[in-house]
C-alpha cells in the first residue's frame, strides 16, 4: 500500500542558512499555510513545524511518493523559492523513517543543540494551531502525542537535558550547585567584554538583586550597568564591592592579576565566610588561582568552563544512545497500531467488489430489464444494494470484532481470501468513504 | 506478627538501599521511583510492626535494644520521607536506606525476646519521654551527619573542578548547609530534653538524678560536643565544611555513647544486667 506518513523539510543539517532563511512559512499563526498544504491532492492530514532550525511539512497522504513531490512544490510556492533548489536541500521520509524522524525531532535528538528543552514546545505549538486549523485527523493526531510520549520518556529515563552545553549556563548552574536559588544572591561584574556580558545576561534572569558593574574606565562601567539596571563602581570600590557579591564575573584586559588571593582571604572575614563563586573570563586571568584554596571561595577560569561544557557534550551524546533505543522501542508500538488500520481496506476492497458484482449483474440483464419504468429500476437497485449490504454485514463485524492485532492480521486474510479480494487496490479517498459509510450505518 | 512485618520492612529496605546504589552507578535519569517506592512501602510495614509491638506489650516499645534499633531506624527513614516530600536526592536515599537496614539487622542480631518480661523499673511513662527524646535527637544528628559527608564530598568536587555526575545528583551546597543549620538547634533541643528527662527519671525511680555511670557520662560529653557546635555555628559564624566535620564528629560521639558504651562498659544503662533497679534502689 503506498499511502501514509511522509515528512517534507530541511533542517540545519541538510542545508546552510541561505536556504533556511528562505523557508520559513511565515503568517501560518492560524494554520492557513497548513491548510493550503492540505489542499494538495492525496494528502489527507497535515501538520508544518518550523523553528529557527529547521522547516518541516508532515502529512498523511497516499499516494506517498507522488503526493510527496507535490507538497515540495507546494512548498515552493509558498515560501518563493526555486522547487529545484528546495529539493536539493530537503529531505524525505517516509513510513517508519518518518515516524523515527517525527520522535526523535520532539526528542531532541535532532536539534542543533542535543537535548535542548525548547524543540518540544515548539512541536507542541504547531501541533495545537494545525489542531484548530482542522488540518489534523486521527492519524497526525496519534503521531504526535505519541512523539509528546516518546520526548518525555526521553527526558525522564536519559540524562540527555541535563548537563549545560555553553559557558554562560554552565557557570549558571555551577552558581546554582554552589549558592543554592540566586534569587537574593549578587553579582559583581569586573571589566566589560562579550564573555562576562554573555554570562552576566544568563545571570540575571537568575538574580533579582541589581547587579554591580566596575571598570578601569567609569564611563565605561556607566555603560554597562544602564544596559544591565545595575549600578557603577570605582575600582577603588572594589573591595567594598567583593564583601557584598556572592557571584563576582571578572574580564579586564590587566596583565597583572586585579584580584589578590590575599584580598580575598581579607575579604572572607568581612563576609562572615558567605561562599563566593568567582569566575576569571579573563586571558591573562584577573584573579590569582591560590584564591580557590580559600575555604568557601569557588574559582572558576574559562578553561575550567570550557573543560565542563566539552565533557559535559560527550555526556549528552552517551544519554542520546539511550534516548535512541527508546525512539525505536516507540516507534515499534506505533507502527502496530498502524497495522491495525490495514482493516479498512480490506473493508473497503469487499465493498467494491459486491458492489463491482451487482452493477455487473444489473448491465448483463439490462436488456431484459427494459420493460421496466423509473420507478420500478430505483426499488431495483434498493433492493440489490440492501442484499449486498447484508452479505457484507457478517465478514465486516467479523473483521470488527477482532481485538489484537494479529488476529486481525489473520482475520483480514481470511477475509480476502475467501472474498478473493486480492487485486481490489483502494486509494485513500475510498478508505474515508468506508468510514462515513459506517458512520451513516449507525446512525 | 510484628515479626513478620519488621522482616518484611527489613527485605523492603534491602530492596530499596539496591536500588538506590544500582541507580546511582547506573542510571543517568534525576530521581529514583523505585527505590522510593519500596522504601516507603516498607516504612508503612516498620510503623505496623512497630503498632503491633506496643499492643502486644501494652507498652511504648522502647524497652529492648531491638526495639530501640528498630525505632531508631524507623525515624531515620521517617525523616528521610519527609524530607522527600520537597526535594531529596538519590543519593540520600542510598545513604539512608542501609543506614536502617543495618541498625534493624543489629537489633535483631542482639537480642529479640518478646516473651521475656520487661524489666519493673521500665515500666513508666519516663521510658516512651526519655527514649524517643534521646532517639529522636539521635536520628537528627545521624542526618546531619549524613549530609555533611555529602557536604565535604560536593565541596571536594567543585575546589578540584570534577563536575560529573555525582556532582549533579548532589543536592548545592547551600542546601546541605541549610539543613544542618535548621537540624543542629533540633537535634540539641532533643537531647537535652531526651537526657533531663533521664535524669528526672531517675531522681524519681531511685532517689538520685545523676550517678555518672558511663552512659551518662558520655552522653554530657556528647551534649558539651553539641552545645559547642551550636555556640561555634550561631557566635563565630562557622559553616560549610567545618560545620560538616563537626556534624561528623558529633554523631561519632553519639554512635559511641549509644552502641560504644553499652558494649564496653556496664551500668545502670545495661539493662541485660539482672539485678537493675536493685543495685541503685
Amino acid at each position: 500500500m503506498s499511502s501514509g506518513l511522509a515528512v517534507i523539510g530541511l533542517n540545519h543539517k541538510t542545508a546552510p542558512v541561505e536556504v533556511r532563511e528562505k523557508v520559513t512559512f511565515p503568517s501560518n499563526s492560524e494554520g492557513t499555510l497548513t491548510r493550503h498544504i492540505l489542499s494538495t491532492p492525496g494528502v489527507v492530514e497535515a501538520v508544518i513545524l518550523s523553528t529557527c532550525n529547521r522547516s518541516e511539512v508532515i502529512v498523511q497522504c497516499s499516494p506517498i511518493e507522488e503526493v510527496s513531490r507535490r507538497v515540495i512544490e507546494a512548498i515552493a510556492a509558498i515560501n518563493g523559492v526555486d522547487p529545484v533548489t528546495l529539493r536539493k536541500y530537503s529531505y524525505i521520509k517516509m513510513g517508519s523513517d518518518a515516524v523515527r524522524h517525527v520522535f526523535r525531532v520532539a526528542s531532541s535528538l535532532d536539534s542543533m543543540v542535543l537535548g535542548e528543552p525548547q524543540i518540544l514546545g515548539q512541536v507542541k505549538d504547531s501541533f495545537k494551531r494545525d489542531s484548530s486549523a482542522g488540518t489534523i485527523g486521527p492519524y497526525l493526531s496519534r503521531l504526535m502525542h505519541r512523539a509528546f510520549f516518546t520526548a518525555k520518556r526521553v527526558r525522564n529515563e536519559t540524562g540527555i537535558g541535563l548537563a549545560a552545553v555553553s559557558v554562560a549556563y554552565a557557570a549558571v548552574e555551577l552558581a546554582k550547585k554552589i549558592l543554592g536559588d540566586l534569587e537574593d544572591k549578587s553579582v559583581l561584574l569586573i571589566g566589560a567584554g562579550e564573555m562576562a556580558e554573555l554570562t552576566a545576561k544568563h545571570l540575571i534572569g537568575q538574580v533579582m538583586r541589581p547587579i554591580c558593574v566596575t571598570n578601569r574606565t567609569f564611563e565605561n562601567a556607566c555603560k554597562l550597568a544602564d544596559d544591565f539596571s545595575g549600578e557603577a563602581l570605582r575600582m577603588e570600590q572594589l573591595s567594598m564591592a567583593l564583601a557584598q557579591a556572592d557571584i563576582v564575573v571578572s574580564s579586564t584586559g590587566a596583565c597583572e592579576p586585579v584580584i589578590k588571593a590575599v584580598d580575598i582571604k581579607n575579604v572572607m572575614k568581612t563576609r562572615k565566610y558567605r561562599p563566593m563563586f568567582l569566575i576569571d573570563i579573563a586571558v591573562p586571568r584577573d584573579i590569582e588561582p591560590e584564591a580557590n584554596d580559600i575555604d568557601g571561595v569557588y574559582l572558576y577560569n574559562i578553561d575550567d568552563l570550557q573543560t565542563v561544557v566539552s565533557e559535559n557534550l560527550g555526556e549528552r551524546m552517551n544519554e542520546a544512545l539511550k534516548a535512541e533505543d527508546i525512539v525505536s522501542d516507540e516507534v515499534k508500538k506505533f507502527m502496530d497500531w498502524t497495522k491495525t488500520l490495514d482493516l479498512a481496506p480490506t473493508i473497503v476492497a469487499l465493498r467494491e467488489k459486491l458492489e463491482k458484482i451487482r452493477c455487473g449483474e444489473i448491465s448483463r440483464m439490462n436488456g431484459k430489464l427494459s420493460k421496466l419504468d423509473d420507478n420500478q429500476r430505483e426499488i431495483l437497485e434498493i433492493i440489490t444494494k440492501s442484499i449486498i449490504n447484508k452479505i457484507a454485514h457478517d465478514p465486516i463485524s467479523f473483521l470488527k470484532k477482532t481485538k489484537s492485532a494479529n488476529r486481525k492480521e489473520v482475520n483480514s486474510d481470511i477475509v480476502q481470501k475467501v472474498f478473493n479480494l486480492h487485486g481490489f487496490s483502494t486509494s485513500m479517498d475510498n478508505l474515508e468513504d468506508t468510514f462515513e459509510d459506517e458512520a451513516d450505518n449507525r446512525n | 506478627m510484628d515479626l513478620i512485618f519488621f522482616k518484611i520492612a527489613v527485605v523492603l529496605y534491602i530492596v530499596s538501599s539496591v536500588n538506590f546504589l544500582v541507580f546511582l552507578l547506573g542510571s543517568s535519569a534525576m530521581n529514583c521511583p523505585v527505590g522510593n517506592w519500596t522504601a516507603r512501602l516498607g516504612f508503612a510495614c516498620h510503623t505496623l510492626s512497630i503498632l503491633h509491638r506496643s499492643f502486644f506489650s501494652g507498652f511504648f516499645p522502647l524497652a529492648t535494644p531491638f526495639d530501640v534499633l528498630s525505632v531508631f531506624a524507623w525515624l531515620i527513614i521517617g525523616i528521610y520521607l519527609l524530607a522527600m516530600l520537597r526535594d531529596a536526592s538519590p543519593i540520600f536515599g542510598a545513604m539512608v536506606a542501609p543506614m536502617a537496614v543495618v541498625l534493624m539487622i543489629v537489633g535483631a542480631t542482639l537480642s529479640y525476646q518478646i516473651k521475656e518480661p520487661i524489666v519493673p523499673i521500665l515500666h513508666s511513662w519516663w521510658l516512651p519521654i526519655h527514649v524517643s527524646f534521646a532517639l529522636a535527637g539521635n536520628s537528627v544528628f545521624a542526618i546531619m551527619a549524613i549530609v555533611g559527608l555529602m557536604y565535604i564530598f560536593q565541596e571536594r568536587l567543585i575546589k578540584k573542578k570534577k563536575l560529573g555526575r555525582t556532582h549533579k545528583l548532589l543536592p548545592s551546597l547551600e542546601i546541605l548547609d541549610l539543613v544542618n543549620r535548621r537540624g543542629l538547634p533540633i537535634g540539641f533541643f532533643l537531647m537535652t530534653v531526651g537526657i533531663v528527662s533521664g535524669a528526672l527519671w531517675a531522681g524519681s525511680a531511685w532517689g538520685f538524678y545523676w550517678s555518672w555511670d558511663p552512659k551518662e557520662t558520655w552522653s554530657l560529653i556528647t551534649w558539651f560536643a553539641y552545645a559547642a557546635m551550636v555556640h561555634q555555628r550561631m557566635v563565630l559564624g562557622w559553616r560549610g565544611k567545618k560545620a560538616a566535620i563537626m556534624a561528623i564528629i558529633g554523631f561519632g560521639l553519639v554512635l559511641f555513647t549509644f552502641i560504644g558504651v553499652s558494649v564496653l562498659f556496664s551500668g545502670h544503662h545495661s539493662f541485660r544486667n539482672p539485678v537493675l533497679g536493685t543495685t541503685a534502689s
